[in-house]
């Protein structure tokens, strides 16, 4: 997702064209081109420029809809409805064929092994999706930047933050013994056996619900970020963009990317726990 | 032979001389009328590439290197320019062979190729991918609770300022781009 503006000027965009499945777009104004995942201008009088990114999540609908009652969604156009993607989309598109690849079977990464992708300190790593559904709360450290991955409650959304609180304290209202920000870890808390994700009731009371707690002061957080219980109360987690992609387009833009693999998996020589040192 | 003087019998020094005069004539044809041949060949061949190798490069399931894309795309920069020249270089090339050249198949042949040359530059504004995934050009939204979506759908979801909005994921699979202004400002939301 994209501010619109460049230079000033609101740009109007349209599918355009394709490279390597990664889909370029050209705006009205001036007719340059734009690739869709880098918000690049890659031709045209704008060339060279770069499109703002604008924060969003990729969330269920039940979720988010508790999350914002009043917020409002694009509604379909009718004479297209048969063209939209039906309900087992991505069991489909999981089948069809790429023209890149770079498959790596030693790391169970597929074309379209599904990943979340983070950039962070000018790194990037991708994390895939099933493994980060599986340990519902993955802790990880990107270079100097700590970060953490927690799932929904609807077992499905993620959303990723900066493990960082500024000033933090601990129970007893002393500073933390690093000092500055601190980088506390955390834990689950949420009973996934309990969730009814596509209740709207059961979401509506539970999409503010804590999901994680807190080591240093045991507070409890909820999917959005903030302590809505303890020491930590009111206190919000800086949110980290997140890139739902496929592995071979993530690689072919991020090619120095690393791989999360989990603690136990990784590779005692490589890197420390939850990394993979290599692209 | 008396009264065969007149000249009825053909010999072969008659038939000699006249596919000389009709090569002549032809060698002058010729002359007349390959300048503006050349430039009508000419035009029809630069406005079907300036059509076709962006089509060719720039398709879906085909590996894009990046310079054949980057030329491809420099193609697409020139065309509106050069499609324009190249239909009017054609017909100018039809006006002036056309009185010259005395042959109609080759009138018509010449006629179609200008008309074929109009027909790539139309085809050139033709965007294919529209074609292939219609924009949603003045998109609606409606509240939550009027909203057909199921619960375990996915949404791209963007909150800005106090407005929040939801693009269903198995819609703009299909549409890929909404121009949008949320919260007062211009986004443009791509899948």
């Amino acid at each position: 997702m994209w501010d619109r503006t460049s230079g000033g000027l609101a740009l109007t965009f349209h599918l355009a064209g394709i490279n390597n499945q990664n889909f370029l777009m050209r705006d009205d104004q001036t007719g340059s081109y734009w690739q869709q995942i880098t918000g690049a201008a890659v031709s045209g009088p704008l060339a060279g420029r770069r499109l703002t990114l604008v924060s969003s999540d990729e969330l269920s609908f039940g979720l988010w809809s508790a999350e914002e009652p009043g917020g409002t969604v694009l509604e379909g156009v009718a004479k297209y409805a048969s063209r939209y993607a039906k309900k087992d989309w991505e069991k489909e598109i999981a089948k069809e064929p790429t023209v890149l690849s770079f498959a790596d079977p030693a790391r169970n990464l597929e074309a379209r092994t599904l990943l979340l992708g983070i950039h962070a300190n000018g790194a990037s790593r991708a994390y895939p999706y099933d493994e980060v559904v599986k340990e519902k709360l993955v802790l990880d450290r990107l270079g100097s930047e700590a970060v953490l991955l927690v799932l929904g409650p609807d077992g499905q959304s993620v959303r990723a933050f900066r493990d960082r609180i500024p000033a933090l304290v601990d129970a007893n209202g002393a500073a933390v013994a690093n000092g500055g920000d601190a980088a506390p870890a955390f834990y689950r808390t949420f009973d996934d056996a309990q969730a009814h994700p596509t209740d709207a009731a059961w979401l509506k009371q539970s999409a503010s619900a804590p999901v994680m707690m807190d080591e240093a002061t045991t507070s409890a957080w909820n999917f959005q970020g903030c302590a809505v219980t303890g020491k930590l109360a009111g206190t919000c987690l800086e949110p980290v963009e997140v890139l739902k992609d496929f592995w071979f387009d993530w690689r072919n833009y991020n090619p120095t990317t690393t791989v999360y693999a989990r603690p136990s998996e990784a590779s005692p020589a490589a890197a420390p726990p939850g990394q993979t040192s290599h692209p | 032979m008396a009264g065969w003087s007149g000249g009825a019998v053909a010999t072969a020094r008659d038939f000699g001389r006249a596919r000389g005069e009709h090569q002549v004539d032809m060698e002058q044809e010729r002359q007349k009328t390959s300048p503006y041949s050349a430039l009508l060949v000419a035009a029809f061949s630069i406005a079907l590439f300036f059509l076709a190798y962006p089509l060719y490069v720039i398709r879906p399931f085909r590996r894009q290197g990046p310079r054949e894309l980057a030329l491809a795309l420099q193609v697409i920069q020139l065309r509106p320019l050069v499609e324009i020249l190249c239909v009017a270089a054609a017909i100018v090339a039809l006006l002036l062979y056309w009185p010259r050249q005395e042959r109609g198949r080759r009138r018509m042949l010449a006629a179609a190729g200008t008309l074929l040359t109009c027909a790539f530059a139309a085809l050139a504004r033709v965007n294919v991918y529209e074609l292939m995934f219609h924009p949603d050009s003045n998109p609606v939204f409606v509240s939550v609770r009027r909203a057909k979506v199921d619960a375990d759908d996915k949404v791209l979801a963007v909150k800005i300022g106090a407005s929040a909005r939801a693009y269903p994921i198995r819609s703009i699979a299909y549409h890929h781009i909404i121009n949008d202004t949320v919260g007062g400002e211009p986004i443009v939301t791509t899948y």
